[in-house]
């Protein structure tokens, strides 16, 4: 009996050493910019003896508004939160929505109206260096810079006409009437010296729509939400976009830009 | 440097602060001579090959550009050979080719240049060290006191290499730590602006300090000395932790 007590504490011992984490205090790696945005799906592969799927956000958000696949198709904000399964995309849904053959190349394609080529290391492609798939550098080399994500200017790009962003798809997508999107507002800092946010409802609603931040992310009551920059760093609140797709919570003054008197 | 002890403590004879915790805690590393604080040797790619391994020097580079443009904007690690920084992505325009590429600095591209860099011993820019003899003095580290350099003039960093009209957030708090240990009595200062100068806000936080009040844990002068914390600067680049009173001006 006595034994038993001494494994138990020893094997929790164990843990609790192993557990504690030794990189505090010290800096992260940042993602490079071609990584800044790319997701790992592994619900399944794996276990399926396939390769985990690369999802890279830069791809399709130089086509597509965040609203489409984030809202219409049903994406979750988490990697792995929406259970993806390949019956799933055979049946029209998640990435089968667009990725048909029709919107895009679908599982397979006809090369030549002869033979028919498998589309899977193109999505399934973790750990491999498929030939032919789009180079980061080559694509995006001529786009506005901006200092961290990405390093790509994104609104600046689709101002400059370099990308036109698709917010309806056929057949997936529903049109409805606009709503004018809400006056811009300040949302003020709790820090002497920290200069407020200055936020444009604008500038979101016209790739988010309004159903990807509100009811969920932010109450659609001003100031019934109440979160602090710990949370946004955690990924929470601004930081469910901004700490991990849009332009990072490093670049502090793209949101802190009001004077400070 | 060695064996360097400190009149910090008080002599209450608290055990919290007596054998090898002691001597973990107050006794810093040696620095290497004032020419050569702050030299790094990059030899993740060349210890492999027959090229000699970079010599990066920090205060040939600091004169020119803040720490935020090459720790931030052109991703430099904060740890020698942990960047990935290979002759393809120099080339390229990433980082040291993102200025040396006779726009900004002598190019990686010209094969007259590649000793410049690839000099393979520390004490490559020992010469180039007296161009600052007439900068302010300290006593430690590489023995300039940058900051009042930079209030004087004597250098103009630049900001930002890719926002033209990049202007720091001038946050100035003051903060003071209080000590956690028994018998000591010193509390160190820290001056915000003072580091805003030279580094973003995100170079810090969340990383390294998280924003929380008294929301930093372990934050002890041993894992400053390990390179954590303040040590991820002030061991090896910034004035190192043997100048005591400049964070803890209250020491007798």
């Amino acid at each position: 009996m006595k034994l038993k007590a001494v494994l138990v504490v020893t094997i929790l011992l164990l843990f609790t050493s192993v557990g504690f984490a030794t990189n505090f205090g010290t800096k992260k790696r940042m993602p490079r910019p071609e990584e800044f945005g790319n997701v790992v799906i592994n619900n399944y592969s794996e276990k399926n003896n396939i390769a985990p799927v690369v999802f890279k956000h830069w791809i399709h958000r130089a086509k597509y508004t965040c609203r489409v696949c984030h809202v219409d198709v049903g994406f979750a904000m988490e990697p792995g939160g929406s259970d993806i399964k390949e019956a799933d995309n055979t049946n029209g849904l998640y990435c089968g929505s667009c990725h048909n053959g029709k919107e895009a190349f679908g599982p397979t394609s006809r090369e030549k109206v002869v033979s028919e080529v498998k589309n899977c290391d193109r999505c399934h492609s973790y750990g491999k260096d498929v030939k032919g798939q789009k180079n980061f550098n080559e694509q995006l080399k001529d786009f506005p810079p901006s200092r961290f994500g990405n390093r790509i200017d994104w609104m600046k790009a689709e101002e400059k006409g370099l990308i036109k962003l698709k917010d309806q798809v056929e057949g997936l997508s529903i049109k409805r009437q606009a709503i004018a999107a809400p006056k811009d507002f300040d949302i003020k800092s709790t820090i002497l010296g920290m200069p407020d946010i200055i936020f444009s409802h604008k500038i979101h609603a016209e790739i988010n729509g309004c159903e990807l931040c509100h009811p969920e992310v932010f109450s659609a009551k001003k100031g019934y939400t109440k979160y602090n920059m710990q949370d946004i760093f955690a990924g929470k609140y601004c930081g469910a976009c901004h700490a991990k797709v849009a332009f990072p919570f490093y670049d502090c003054q793209l949101c802190h830009l009001k004077e400070v008197y | 440097m060695a064996g360097f002890l400190p009149s910090c403590v008080s002599d209450d004879g608290s055990e919290s602060m007596t054998g090898s915790k002691f001597d973990m805690v107050w006794t810093a590393k040696d620095t290497p001579p004032p020419a050569r604080y702050g030299n790094v040797l990059i030899t993740r790619l060349t210890k492999k090959s027959t090229h000699p391994s970079v010599a990066f020097s920090h205060w040939l580079h600091r004169r020119n550009y803040t720490c935020r443009v090459c720790h931030f904007e052109l991703g430099f690690a904060y740890k020698t050979n942990a960047s990935g920084i290979s002759e393809e992505k120099n080339r390229r325009g990433e980082f040291c080719g993102a200025c040396h590429n006779d726009r900004i600095a002598f190019s990686v591209l010209s094969e007259d240049n590649c000793r410049k860099c690839h000099s393979g011993s520390l004490g490559h820019t020992d010469e180039r060290f007296a161009e600052m003899s007439g900068f302010p003095k300290t006593l430690y580290g590489d023995q300039i006191n940058w900051v009042k350099a930079l209030r004087k003039g004597l250098i103009q960093p630049k900001q930002s290499l890719l926002s033209e009209n990049f202007e720091q957030i001038p946050f100035d708090k003051n903060l003071r730590l209080e000590p956690e240990w028994r018998g000591v009595k010193t509390r160190a200062f820290f001056p915000h602006l003072k580091h805003t100068e030279w580094l973003d806000c995100a170079d810090c936080h969340p990383d390294i300090f998280n924003i929380q009040k008294k929301g930093t844990k372990h934050f002890l002068m041993n894992y400053i000395n390990e390179g954590k914390f303040c040590g991820v600067c002030h061991l090896t680049v910034a004035f190192p932790i043997q100048d005591c009173r400049r964070c803890h001006p209250d020491l007798e």
